[in-house]
């Protein structure tokens, strides 16, 4: 891991650690429902919390917007070309399809983030908090070396067939 | 499966069914489509009145340009399999382009092969034109008296083998150019196409073992050599150039031409093949990612029997609720 991964994965972790501090709480406007604070529009100043933005640098953030009894952690993964983007883009939607097996996550992320997760007071009940936020520094790190390698790999692909197909004229 | 090769496997496979069929005296009654790359579609069916008797017709994409890229297509055509006994051109069936008759009685194994070869013979007769001329230009520049000291280039012949893609040849006293106008319909190809393309531009000069294959260019801008015929169509920022240099040592004999021409043909599928594998391959790859994130998530739920002596089962061993 790089030098300045380090100290952004820590920032995160412990911010995460800071907001996953979630309670059950019914919603004061419709009788005998529940949501989570941070996604409905909220006219209770008190339900939410302030957001933690951490950020490496303007391509890599990650926003933690905490309230009562949710927190919503929307992550901006590195695009630094415009292959990136297109594997960034493919990879997340990938998992979006897929949210149901993934719990936490958010299915459309929000505006200018790569993907979004949503954890609730459920999800904080039924799972250890601490493995939680685990699985979280996981997958940012993991996402980032995903898209290198895929990268690398279709760069190398590339290199290879090029070289097989121009090898046949070679006579 | 690296190469694509230039034979087409389903009707080579069922030539040899249908005179495997024929010899032991039980011809087949066939009536099969067969489709190639590039909107080539392939008949082959009994003729009406012999079942030993096949045709074997073709539709392609390219025939109207190919037919117009000079004199002699359909004599180019015929002497391709005028060494074959038992294959003969007829009137073309109706929907289709050109139609060959095949007399299962006298058909050879390599006959059939040739046959499997039909598209290629068909894309092959530009640059034949364009071998012929080149090998005009390059003695008139060798006999002093008739060369005017400027570089003869030859005409361009096009040939459109999809809706909006070319293939453009065009011989000079020295080389032979082909110019591939491709275009990427989706966003996610063309950033790939671009990688891909790229690697093709740079692989001669980083290996030195293929040293002596053509030069490859890209461009987004029609080259000099293409431009007359491009500038009637509007430009289109989607539209890539691939231009292939063929030197000499690659179509000295007509089994290098052969073998150069099958390789341009089937460029733009090997090339686009490969763009789909590679977003295959990193499907498979994310489908393998996505369960080891979910296993790092379920590593997260809390233990249900965690608490071990506090549940208390009823005698079936359900667990009391209370």
């Amino acid at each position: 891991m790089s030098q300045s991964l380090r100290p952004y994965l820590t920032a995160v972790r412990y911010s995460l650690q800071a907001a996953l501090n979630l309670t059950n709480f019914s919603s004061q406007v419709v009788e005998r429902h529940n949501r989570p604070e941070v996604e409905v529009p909220n006219t209770s100043a008190e339900l939410l919390l302030q957001p933690m933005n951490v950020s490496r640098n303007e391509h890599e953030q990650v926003l933690i917007e905490p309230s009562v009894n949710s927190v919503r952690v929307s992550i901006k993964v590195k695009q630094a070309d415009e292959i990136e983007q297109i594997l960034v883009h493919k990879f997340t939607r990938f998992l979006e399809q897929r949210a149901e097996s993934f719990y936490v996550l958010r299915r459309v992320p929000i505006e200018g983030f790569s993907i979004s997760f949503l954890i609730t007071n459920k999800h904080t009940e039924t799972m250890n908090t601490e493995k939680l936020v685990d699985f979280i520094i996981d997958f940012m790190e993991e996402v980032d070396k995903e898209i290198s390698e895929m990268k690398l790999f279709l760069n190398a692909r590339a290199r290879f067939v090029a070289e097989a197909y121009l090898g046949e004229f070679v006579y | 499966m690296l190469h694509l090769k230039p034979e087409n496997l389903l009707v080579q496979k069922t030539l040899t069914e249908a005179w495997n069929a024929n010899e032991s005296g039980t011809p087949l009654t066939l009536d099969r489509v067969i489709s190639d790359f590039d909107y080539t579609t392939l008949h082959l069916s009994n003729s009406p009145e012999n079942k030993a008797v096949l045709w074997l017709s073709i539709k392609t994409k390219a025939w109207q340009s190919v037919l117009k890229c000079g004199e002699g297509f359909l004599e180019h055509l015929e002497s391709k399999y005028s060494a074959f006994p038992g294959i003969a051109p007829v009137g073309p069936e109706q929907g289709y382009d050109y139609t060959l008759t095949v007399d299962l009685g006298q058909l050879q194994p390599d006959a059939i092969v040739q046959l499997s070869l039909l598209k290629i013979h068909v894309m092959s007769f530009a640059f034949q034109l364009a071998f012929h001329e080149f090998s005009k230009l390059s003695q008139q520049t060798q006999d002093p008296a008739s060369f005017s000291g400027s570089n003869d280039t030859g005409i361009v012949r096009q040939l459109q083998y999809r809706d909006d893609e070319n293939i453009f040849v065009k011989p000079s006293n020295d080389r032979i150019t082909v110019i591939f106008e491709t275009f990427f319909q989706d966003e996610t190809d063309k950033v790939f196409g671009k990688v891909f393309l790229q690697e093709f531009v740079d692989a001669r000069k980083r290996n030195r073992s293929i040293q002596s294959a053509p030069q490859v260019l890209f461009s987004h801008e029609p080259p000099l050599e293409a431009a007359s015929l491009m500038s009637a169509r509007k430009a289109d920022k989607n539209r890539r150039f691939i231009t292939f240099v063929l030197f000499p040592r690659h179509f000295q004999t007509p089994e290098l031409q052969f073998s150069t021409v099958c390789h341009l043909v089937l460029f733009r599928n090997y090339f686009h093949y490969h763009i789909k594998c590679s977003k295959a391959f990193m499907h498979s790859r994310m489908r393998y990612r996505v369960d080891s994130f979910i296993k790092v998530l379920n590593r997260a739920k809390l233990d249900e029997t965690d608490d071990g002596e506090q549940t208390r089962r009823t005698i079936t061993g359900r667990k009391l609720v209370y």
